[in-house]
């Protein structure tokens, strides 16, 4: 019996040693993988990703610089400043841009770019793609392009910088094949386009005033380019209407990234308290953006800027026009009339289902009334710019009732501020860009782009010890340490090629003087 | 070997231990030693228990010798080993078993310390030197005895250079012809070291036999649980007895090992008393994957995770210590941890065992009448014992003046740009007048006084069929931290049993650990700790106390919101986690047939683990709050069962075989929240908050093995290892998810097979060669995956940015990492062996490494997987031991260790010179591996200097200029060292540790801002009249500037972008442990039937002998990631001192 069992026992393990090893890997395809991710991409879905990431990716900007803003500390007074102490601040667009919205943006069109039915698709996401990489190189100037998100695709884990004239070049050609490769009989995105809900239309308008954004870039460096591009641009048809406004809507609630994103950082940031006197990081608006509106009557002013007055048992936020004061930039310890300084509209810039505004009707027909003194378009100069003027005062109505202006304060803004017709071309761009300046607002990263390009408005540096431009404004944003660290050759041609990797150094369309 | 060697004669019975689990005998036999004191002699403290009937008599010896340290030295020839007996003893004295025995035959025993001499009191001595003729004889007649007095029976007496012999009889009495007066007299026996003495004109030649140190039948667990004798085993294994680590606890098993162990790299955090350890041995072998050991308890792997990850070195609030898998063990349960320190030693664990395995084995019960109880109790106090040496000439405030409103004290918080010390009053942060003096004493108000009270209660007991121990044991530690402290519950229950052929073991360990408020490391936000060492030095910490105010909201203390005031943090942040977990284990061994077994063993470590840290409603940084909450289940499981085949051929060659198969699951399922704003400011639920983000990171791994083995002894001289393991893993691509992994290993006594000289009284060799896998990587790293964002409106689809790989590139061919090693080493001992000497070589190569590696974000991803990585370890690890003193009733031991470890980055990916893997808040500096440098190099800046050591000056800022990225450092001590002396006199013992890391370096980020804030001294020249700098611009022409002292705040803040400024050597050497034992006589105390009981003072980490960080402890680590090199504001260094009480019923 005892010899019985011993044997059993033997066959048995040798039996399921045996079963063992012809099942050692079964199953194992099904273990691995991962319960919580799909392996196959919905195009859409991260469509609708790389839009709402682009729209955030620019709620860093350089509000500062651009002197809308500023701060009394040291670390968040990058901007306006030009100290940099620490942070991220000149580094976010690039390693945010790149592992968000231009990764997705190579995703989306790997899956859909072989199929015809998807041509509308393929081409809004053509010129989305255009759009975040324009935001990165006007930024820097040379970046990654041609080689950029290729790490999966293609193994490519340190791509080369392109020359910003090539990016250019390629974007522009980007921006005119998709505009003309739309097909009203095919599919779009619909809903998951959260610019246009698929309107094919307003896909193109926007293509097009892309195209007249990046063409009038080049006015300095190539103005025989920039005015080619832009007449393409005109000819196409841009944005003229106040319904074809770029803009990505946001949620009250739920999750952060839904949320307004200038909202959802300047909230976080300094505005919390809401009594205008414990913001963190010490955030104002800037004494030259106030001064301004205030000289000119702007009714924007208490749409966009608040003064928190104290209420009895709380603060309550002011908009009276005469109370609204800006921080000067030279600040480097909390004044102790910090309460009384402006900060932006909690029921307007601060409020988190307020629309991202990226590309405007005051922009396209300011820079059409730009196009008109140049030259470069048969309309009128003076229309252009009432036109883009009035538009930029009734955009703020999309941020709610609160944004609403009557048209009669408009019509006499308007009234009041006529086209210098018989300025001089310099005088008629100061008016324009200056006016520009304040309908981007509060989209810094374009107006920094503007006014590098044009000289408008007129901006006064600020002048605190310990910066790092020698109390320069900046010209570019420098490229982050973990290039340096992780992609230095391709770098240092880069550095060889542009110049210092400094806030200093220009990049190729804002060349010195003008050709 | 020399064929007339007397060893031939005197067959030496040693403990050829085999496998345990063959041992048919284990459960009839148990053995309880007390060993409460080193100064006893081990006959009169370790009481057997055995039941025997109708047994061999060699059965018998060979389980004493199993269960005991007890070995027996016996001429076969004289005694009947085949004899049965019949012996029963219960608890009781090796003597009265021997008594039992030995009734009624004439053997006589010998009990000289651990060894047992049996000779028949009618051995006579031989006659075999008939072949010397009469004319040429001489007698010489004499007696030997042991140094310690005893007669040496069975002592072989030769003729040196010939074959003629004999043996002393039972009185220690020999008598011998030899040819002439030049003839030598050899004096061998096992266990004592050989003498030789010339003739010459003696005719009586009394011997004595100094005892040997040689621990030659020292059995350590290898593998698998497996016992094997050390002198057989072809590479290192050390082990350390549970003692160790019971009297000057650690909270951590981990941690305890500092500076015992040559080549094991340990590392206790200062995450406060719940926090985990790090263990490296010979060196980082993998350059992105885990490099810490496999952790195995009684045969069967343990789990060794930190819950959500091991904190990182630039995490802010929450970025905690979250303790590892080896805190919830407790180190009263511990019978030995034996380090496999090796692949060649580990190779049966196939792919974990790339980076060593501790294996730990846990006591047993012992049968015995009644109830054994053990009780050991600890308490301890910790105080701080490093500060910062801060510059105390110029005191808070800014521009050269110290502040004279409330606000401009609170904005200058934490500045000390203020004006010369004087004793004046000022306004500080508090609003109050304070005069204007050092406050040298932050660190100590702000911290308290810990403690640490543990208290273990053993039971054990049992029959012949049945043994138990069950424990239990509390642990309560409070931190230096205020209201941070840790609890732990243990409790150990340990079966045996032995039913016919059957044998059966079961243990089961629960632990329940309790932590509140771990304290933060890195960042400013939420980190108490940042306070206490940045607040300006004439300012006194506790006016900021309690840190809130009436409404519970923060009081502000500086201009950055982000330097959370360290006790609002103390106060009102709230963090809590508890941990529940459950090691179960059974065995089956079923003896088939004498020679051939069958074991079935089942495994599973399970915990979950709660976490919830808020910040409150109010603070500063964050004014509604954050509420973070982590949920994870862990289950490590292991099945094995293997066959065991054990063989004698004759008396020289015996083999033991074993094969087996292995199925590994392992989980790890983790729910987290994330939220933000509380809707009803200061009640602080889930349900009450305005933004929930979940996250899921669900793991499953599947790892199937067969491995085999086959050990070969011949003559106890020569040893031969084999083992094989084939692995096959779910993670890897379905093309190359199986790997084998052979090893070889062989042992050569030199001293059994050659004569040496007589210095040298042991002497073995050993080589091995293994290769192993390891860092396999986490699960679906293979496939490209898109997963989605909580979106409150439209669906967001991500790519590859799930919570396992974030954002990393996939790779569909990934396979397992090998490493190789080969050792060599020798153990010898001279001087009668009171100098013990073990060296070892190690050259361990890993290829194939999977590397993660970040690459150009312009990629569109953070990182990548690749296969491609190559490193190199080798090393040399030395132990020496010595008997420096033996006297009497005092004796003094001492045992050195000494160990380096060279490591290599041989290779990274194809183009790629070198991987990042952390920075510092603010990216001051990196930790990067480098190609052709070590793992682990700090990275950072240094100040431009010309060829003639100039500083080079940027004109437009006027600062020095920052050189690039430079290599600055190793991370990681190559050169590691530990000195315990232990002296004992009568009832007196002492202990004292001593260990040293040297050759590494420690980047600062205390220092980075302690000179942004004005307090190293560093910052002093200028103070009083500003600051002049020279030096040149980039062209070569001189440039100076002066520094007002109103901009000297904005100079030195500047010194940021220098990383070398904040760089120091992290060597050290620091007094570890001392404990003074005294041994309570309990014979007077025998009412109370107390078996033994000591007392003893302890205290670790007591000073720092030598070190070269003026502002920091060298060991300053927070974090037990890969990541070593960074001190960033962790809770102070502390020594610890108590008592130990351990009583025996």
């Amino acid at each position: 019996m005892k010899k019985y069992l011993s044997t059993h026992i033997v066959v048995f393990l040798f039996i399921s040693t045996a079963v063992l090893l012809q099942s050692c890997d079964k199953g194992f395809e099904d273990l691995n993988t991962n319960p919580d991710a799909s392996g196959k991409i919905n195009p859409e879905y991260v469509f609708s990703k790389a839009q709402i990431d682009a729209a955030r990716n620019q709620a860093y900007g350089t509000p500062g610089t651009m002197q809308y803003t500023t701060t009394f500390n040291e670390v968040a007074g990058f901007g306006s400043k030009y100290i940099f102490l620490q942070g991220n601040a000149p580094y976010v667009v690039f390693n945010n841009g790149y592992v968000r919205e231009i990764n997705e943006m190579g995703e989306v069109i790997r899956a859909i770019k072989d199929d015809p039915e998807l041509i509308n698709e393929l081409s809004a996401a053509r010129i989305w793609r255009a759009y975040c990489f324009h935001l990165i190189t006007d930024q820097y100037g040379d970046i990654p392009y041609s080689e950029a998100g290729a790490g999966y695709t293609k193994g490519i884990y340190k791509p080369k910088y392109d020359a910003q004239e090539d990016i250019y070049a390629d974007m522009l050609k980007e921006l005119e094949e998709a505009a003309l490769s739309f097909d009203p009989s095919k599919k779009t995105f619909g809903n998951s386009d959260l610019l246009y809900g698929g309107n094919i239309d307003s896909w193109k308008k926007l293509s097009y005033s892309l195209m007249l954004r990046l063409g009038m870039r080049l006015t300095k460096v190539d103005a025989n380019l920039a005015e080619s591009w832009v007449k393409k641009a005109i000819a196409g048809g841009v944005i003229t209407e106040d319904a074809d406004i770029a803009a990505i809507t946001s949620y009250s609630n739920g999750q952060d990234i839904n949320k307004n994103p200038i909202a959802n950082s300047w909230l976080s940031e300094d505005y919390i308290r809401a009594n205008g006197r414990d913001n963190q990081e010490g955030g104002k608006y800037q004494k030259n953006f106030i001064d301004y509106l205030k000289a000119n009557k702007d009714p924007r002013l208490g749409v966009i800027s608040v003064v928190w007055v104290e209420n009895g048992t709380g603060y309550k936020a002011d908009t009276a026009f005469d109370l609204q004061k800006g921080m000067p930039s030279n600040f480097i310890n909390k004044p102790a009339d910090f309460g009384d300084y402006s900060e932006p509209n909690p029921n307007t810039m601060l409020k988190y289902e307020a629309p991202m505004l990226l590309v405007t009707n005051a922009e396209t027909n300011l820079l059409l009334a730009e196009a008109a003194i140049r030259g470069w378009y048969t309309g009128n100069a003076s229309d252009l710019f009432e036109k883009g003027t009035g538009a930029g005062l009734r955009q703020w109505s999309l941020y709610g009732s609160a944004g609403v202006i009557d048209q009669t304060k408009i019509d006499q803004y308007i009234a009041a501020h006529p086209f210098n017709e018989s300025g001089s071309f310099e005088e008629k761009m100061d008016q324009i860009h200056t006016q520009l300046w304040v309908a981007l607002f509060p989209n810094s990263m374009e107006a920094f782009s503007n006014w590098r390009r044009t000289g408008y408005p007129q901006l006064v540096p600020n002048v605190v010890p310990g910066n790092v431009t020698g109390g320069q404004i900046f010209r570019r944003m420098i490229y982050p340490p973990s290039e340096v660290n992780l992609n230095k050759e391709q770098l240092d041609i880069v550095i060889a090629r542009q110049g210092p990797n400094t806030f200093l150094t220009r990049i190729w369309w804002d060349v010195e003087t003008a050709k | 070997m020399k064929k007339n060697e007397p060893f031939g004669e005197l067959f030496y019975r040693s403990l050829k231990k085999t496998l345990p689990i063959m041992r048919n005998a284990i459960i009839l036999l148990f053995v309880g030693i007390l060993q409460a004191n080193a100064i006893d002699s081990y006959s009169q403290k370790t009481r057997l228990s055995l039941n025997f009937a109708d047994t061999k008599l060699v059965t018998v010896l060979d389980n004493i010798e199993s269960e005991s340290d007890f070995f027996f030295l016996y001429n076969e020839k004289l005694l009947d080993t085949e004899r049965k007996v019949d012996v029963t003893a219960n608890n009781e004295l090796i003597n009265i078993i021997l008594d039992d025995l030995f009734r009624d035959t004439d053997v006589k025993y010998t009990i000289i310390d651990h060894k047992i001499i049996l000779a028949p009191e009618s051995l006579t001595k031989t006659s075999e030197t008939s072949k010397i003729t009469e004319q040429q004889q001489i007698v010489v007649k004499g007696k030997v005895t042991s140094n310690t007095g005893e007669s040496l029976p069975g002592v072989y007496v030769t003729i040196k250079g010939t074959t003629l012999g004999v043996n002393t009889d039972i009185e220690g009495n020999y008598s011998i012809q030899v040819p002439d007066d030049k003839s030598t007299l050899l004096f061998s026996f096992i266990g004592f070291a050989p003498q030789e003495v010339v003739v010459g004109n003696q005719n009586v030649i009394n011997i004595t036999l100094s005892e040997s140190m040689l621990q030659i039948t020292e059995v350590v667990v290898t593998a698998l649980g497996i016992k094997r004798e050390k002198k057989a085993l072809p590479y290192s294994v050390s082990e350390v007895k549970g003692e160790e680590f019971t009297q000057a606890k650690e909270n951590n098993i981990g941690t305890a090992l500092v500076g015992k162990i040559a080549g094991v790299n340990a590392t206790g955090l200062n995450t406060g008393p719940g926090g985990s350890s790090r263990i490296i041995i010979r060196g980082n072998g993998s350059l992105t994957g885990a490099n810490q050991p496999l952790y195995v308890v009684n045969g069967m792997p343990i789990d060794n995770t930190t819950p959500g990850g091991s904190a990182t070195t630039n995490g802010g609030a929450g970025n905690v210590d979250r303790g590892d898998g080896m805190a919830g063990i407790n180190s009263d349960d511990i019978e030995s941890i034996s380090v496999l320190k090796g692949g060649t030693a580990a190779a049966l664990y196939g792919s974990r065992a790339a980076n060593g395995v501790i294996l730990i084995t846990t006591k047993k019960g012992v049968a015995q009448k009644g109830i054994g109880v053990e009780y050991n109790s600890t308490f301890t106090m910790e105080t701080p014992s490093i500060f910062p040496d801060w510059q105390y000439e110029y005191g808070q405030g800014d521009l050269g003046r110290k502040p004279t409103t409330k606000s401009e004290a609170i904005g200058w918080g934490r500045r000390s740009w203020g004006a010369k010390i004087d004793g004046s009053d000022y306004i500080a942060a508090d609003g109050l007048i304070h005069p204007y003096s050092a406050q040298k004493n932050n660190i100590k108000n702000f911290y308290q006084t810990a403690k640490n009270f543990t208290n273990t209660i053993a039971f054990n007991g049992g029959s012949e069929g049945l043994t138990y121990r069950f424990s239990l044991s509390d642990l309560n530690s409070s931190s230096v931290l205020p209201n941070s402290t840790y609890n732990r519950k243990t409790s150990n229950l340990n079966l045996n049993g032995k039913f016919g052929k059957f044998t059966v073991q079961a243990l089961a360990q629960y632990t329940l650990e309790d932590a509140k408020n771990r304290p933060t490391a890195g960042d400013a936000t939420g980190n108490p700790n940042w306070t206490a060492l940045m607040i300006a030095n004439t300012a006194d910490i506790r006016w900021l106390s309690p840190g809130y105010d009436a409404l519970n909201n923060e009081i502000p203390w500086n201009d950055a919101d982000v330097a959370t005031n360290g006790y609002f943090v103390v106060n009102k942040f709230q963090q809590k986690d508890t941990r529940n977990r459950f090691i179960g284990q059974a065995s089956i061994n079923y003896d088939i047939m004498e020679n051939l077994s069958v074991k079935g063993v089942v495994s599973r470590d399970f915990y979950n683990y709660n976490y919830k840290f808020i910040v409150p409603t109010g603070t500063r940084y964050s004014v509604n709050g954050n509420y973070n909450a982590l949920k994870t289940d862990v289950a490590e499981t292991n099945s094995m069962v293997n066959i065991n085949y054990k063989k004698d051929f004759g008396k020289s060659f015996n083999i033991v075989a074993m094969a087996g198969a292995n199925s590994r699951t392992y989980e790890y399922l983790e729910n987290s929240i994330s939220g933000s704003q509380f809707i009803i400011p200061y009640f602080y639920s889930q349900t009450n908050l305005n933004t929930i983000t979940p996250a899921v990171n669900n793991q499953k791994i599947e790892t199937n093995s067969i491995f085999g083995s086959v050990d070969a002894g011949y003559k106890g001289m020569v040893y031969l290892t084999f083992t094989g393991r084939n692995d096959w893993f779910s993670t890897l691509s379905p093309k190359n998810n199986s790997i084998f992994y052979p090893s070889i290993g062989g042992s050569f006594l030199l001293s059994q097979a050659v004569e040496l000289p007589e210095t040298i009284s042991f002497a073995k060799l050993r080589a091995s060669w293994a290769q192993v896998g390891g860092a396999t990587p986490d699960p679906y790293a293979i496939n490209l995956t898109y997963s989605m964002t909580p979106s409150s409106g439209i669906p967001l689809q991500d790519v590859s940015k799930n919570s396992i790989n974030n954002n990393t590139i996939t790779n569909a061919n990934l396979k397992p990492l090998t490493s190789t090693t080969a050792e060599f080493g020798m153990d010898l001992q001279f001087f009668d062996s009171k100098l013990r000497l073990d060296l070892t070589y190690y050259d361990r190569k890993t290829t194939n490494d999977i590397v993660t590696t970040a690459i150009s974000l312009a990629s569109g991803y953070n990182n990548v997987i690749l296969n491609v990585g190559e490193l190199k370890n080798k090393g040399i690890e030395t132990l020496i031991g010595a008997t420096l003193v033996k006297a009497g009733d005092f004796s003094w031991n001492t045992s050195y260790n000494l160990a380096y470890n060279k490591n290599n980055v041989v290779k990274l990916a194809e183009g790629l010179d070198q991987i990042q893997m952390a920075t510092t808040v603010n990216n001051y500096a990196y930790i990067n591996n480098i190609v052709g440098r070590p793992y682990g190099t700090i990275v950072g800046t240094r100040i431009q200097k010309d060829e003639n050591g100039n500083t080079v000056y940027n004109q437009a800022t006027g600062n020095p200029v920052a050189t690039g990225l430079q290599v600055l450092g190793n991370g990681v001590a190559p050169l590691t060292m530990g000195l315990t002396n232990n002296f004992s006199y009568k009832n007196f013992s002492l202990d004292v540790l001593i260990d040293g890391k040297f050759g590494n370096k420690v980047f600062s980020m205390m220092e980075v801002y302690g000179t942004r804030m004005g307090l190293t001294k560093l910052t002093l020249p200028g103070r009083e009249n500003g600051l002049e700098l020279n030096g040149v611009l980039a062209d070569g022409s001189p440039y100076t500037r002066t520094v007002s002292k109103e901009n000297l705040r904005i100079y030195y803040d500047n010194f940021k972008s220098y990383s070398e400024v904040f760089l120091h050597d992290g060597s050290f050497v620091k007094l570890r442990q001392i404990i003074l034992t005294y041994k309570i006589p309990v014979n007077n105390l025998s009412i109370l039937k107390i078996q033994s009981a000591s007392i003893s003072l302890v205290g670790r980490n007591l000073a720092i002998l030598y070190r070269k960080t003026k502002n920091f402890d060298p060991e300053q680590s927070y974090t037990n990631s890969s990541n070593q090199g960074f001190e960033s504001f962790g809770l102070p260094r502390t020594r610890s001192y108590g008592l130990n009480l351990m009583v025996k019923f």
